[in-house]
């Protein structure tokens, strides 16, 4: 099948740095696709590119086999193309709730359409992401008081309520204490199998391996493989990289 | 001492109004403005040629007031809310230092430092509104209306919106919110009610001129919001009753020479602001610390 989202050619430099260097990378729908390497590998940037939080240097991205380069972010993400942040980014001073369907209004306007019908089916979904993440208990609390743990729940919740059919997930799951992260995993088990197609920034390799069906392997701006898990991780020259220890 | 009571009243109800305006921007937008005085000006101008050209209509006046303010606004905040938090608070004071010289050198328009003298009272339905209280309940009523919109609009999917964006411009737009407009449209509201204080200020005061609308000012309007509580409904009107009564409270202290009000005042405030972010920094009305 061809892919959802695919990127030829994203170059970004900044200033002397090439952050990220001519790289393509094709999403295939319903599966995880996990971008890996070393710190400064361009992994943030290239989602920052996608997202049109960041303008490339060069480069092309399609989404839904229509081209989004140069859009603003907001009308990227109406598209159903949602992010996560690797400092969360939450509305702090909002109420989980408010984090959770603010995320399910698409209008930028002093009110939404629809009436009263579509308000009572987003307070539904929002509710629906709440109850997933395990968050319900703690719709009426503040974010900026949430746990660390909950709060990746929330970040997660958000996106769920967005009902984005693509999610870029930027380390998801750091940080997390093994129970939460089995029930983590899970969540985005289900979700690529309600269709959700994943892409996620992660250095847990045991992360990696138990959620990828893909890995493409970044360093110092460049793609440098992409496949299978296992052959990705097995290449001895790779792990040399990521662990380090370079020529 | 009734019509001191009942102008100091009037004054609480258009401060009220104005700092409610400002919290839009400040409160539940992160927009840190300090050019509120701008549209206050602008309002109250605008409210003292429809009464002197025109004819006296409050909710005439109001009307043009608020257009004038909001139109301008959104104007000038196009560009200026593309730059960020604190780039934005210095863009508002170069637009607060332009209007100061602009309201002083326009003569025709604004009449200068002289001002624009003889407003007439206000009507309304082709009654005249002479009796200051009637006048105090019509302040009242354009302040409720502001409140209850206010209220309406934070509690719904606008609120969210701004505040979203307050919390995080970023994760704002990456769930599909178009940041720039929603700005505007906060600034835009936030400032058609500061431009109907305005006008609500040129038939109280019957008379206007520069000196109302500078810096001062517009320190003094978020200086009431911040004291009173940012993003909370009720801080704005507790900081504008304290920041108006501590002033006409002082004057009933004896042993203070008059003379020396100013300084005492300004000594108040200094403290009282000092203590407030060190020990309460949301504000009165905001939450206390330590809950998080």
């Amino acid at each position: 099948m061809s892919a959802l989202l695919s990127a030829r050619g994203l170059t970004r430099h900044f200033g002397g740095i090439n952050a990220v260097e001519a790289v393509d990378l094709d999403l295939a729908p319903g599966i995880i696709t996990a971008l890996v390497g070393p710190n400064g590998a361009g992994k943030t940037t290239l989602f920052n590119l996608i997202t049109g939080h960041l303008a490339a240097d060069a480069g092309v991205v399609e989404l839904f086999g229509q081209k989004i380069t140069g859009h603003a972010p907001h009308r990227i993400a109406r598209m159903g193309l949602a992010r996560s942040f690797q400092d969360l980014r939450l509305f702090a001073r909002m109420s989980v709730r408010d984090n959770v369907l603010a995320a399910t209004e698409p209008v930028s306007w002093f009110w939404q359409p629809g009436g009263v019908r579509a308000a009572r089916e987003r307070a539904a979904r929002g509710a629906q992401a709440l109850e997933r993440t395990g968050l319900a208990p703690l719709a009426r609390a503040e974010a900026a008081d949430l746990a660390y743990a909950e709060r990746k729940f929330l970040s997660l919740a958000r996106i769920l309520a967005s009902g984005a059919r693509i999610w870029l997930l930027d380390e998801p799951a750091s940080g997390l204490d093994p129970a939460s992260r089995a029930r983590f995993t899970a969540l985005l088990r289900a979700a690529v199998a309600d269709g959700v197609t994943i892409c996620l920034i992660e250095h847990n390799l045991d992360i990696v391996i138990e959620l990828a069906d893909r890995i493409v392997f970044l360093d110092q701006g460049r793609k440098l493989a992409e496949g299978a898990p296992e052959s990705v991780l097995g290449d001895p020259r790779l792990a040399a990289i990521y662990f380090g220890e370079r020529a | 001492m009734t019509a001191y009571l009942l102008n100091l009243a009037q004054l609480a109800a258009i401060f009220g109004l104005l700092s409610v305006s400002l919290n839009i921007l400040i409160g539940y937008g992160g927009i840190f403005s300090v050019a509120h005085a701008v549209f206050f000006g602008l309002g109250a101008y605008a409210g003292a040629h429809v009464a002197l050209d025109l004819f006296p209509d409050l909710l005439l006046a109001a009307l043009a007031s608020a257009l004038i303010a909001g139109l301008l606004s959104a104007a000038l905040a196009l560009p200026a809310l593309r730059v960020r938090g604190e780039y934005f608070v210095i863009a508002s004071l170069g637009l607060q230092m332009l209007a100061t010289t602009v309201f002083t050198e326009a003569q025709a328009i604004t009449g200068g430092l002289g001002g624009l003298v003889g407003i007439p009272p206000p009507t309304l339905f082709g009654f005249t509104l002479a009796d200051p209280l009637v006048f105090l309940f019509c302040c009242l009523a354009f302040l409720a209306l502001a409140l209850a919109l206010v209220r309406q609009l934070m509690r719904g999917s606008f609120g969210r919106a701004l505040m979203a964006l307050r919390d995080s411009e970023m994760a704002a737009e990456a769930l599909g919110k178009n940041v720039a407009l929603i700005k505007t449209l906060a600034v835009v509201l936030g400032t058609a009610f500061a431009g109907i204080a305005g006008a609500l200020f040129a038939f109280q005061e019957e008379f206007v001129n520069v000196e109302s609308f500078t810096l001062d000012q517009s320190v003094l309007i978020l200086a009431m919001v911040i004291i009173g509580g940012a993003g909370t409904l009720s801080g704005p009107l507790i900081g504008t009753l304290l920041l108006l009564l501590l002033p006409a409270a002082l004057t009933f202290i004896p042993f203070i020479p008059p003379t020396d009000i100013g300084a005492v005042q300004q000594l108040i405030y200094g403290f009282a602001m000092t203590l407030l972010m060190i020990f309460r920094p949301a504000g009165l009305a905001g939450r206390a610390m330590g809950r998080r």
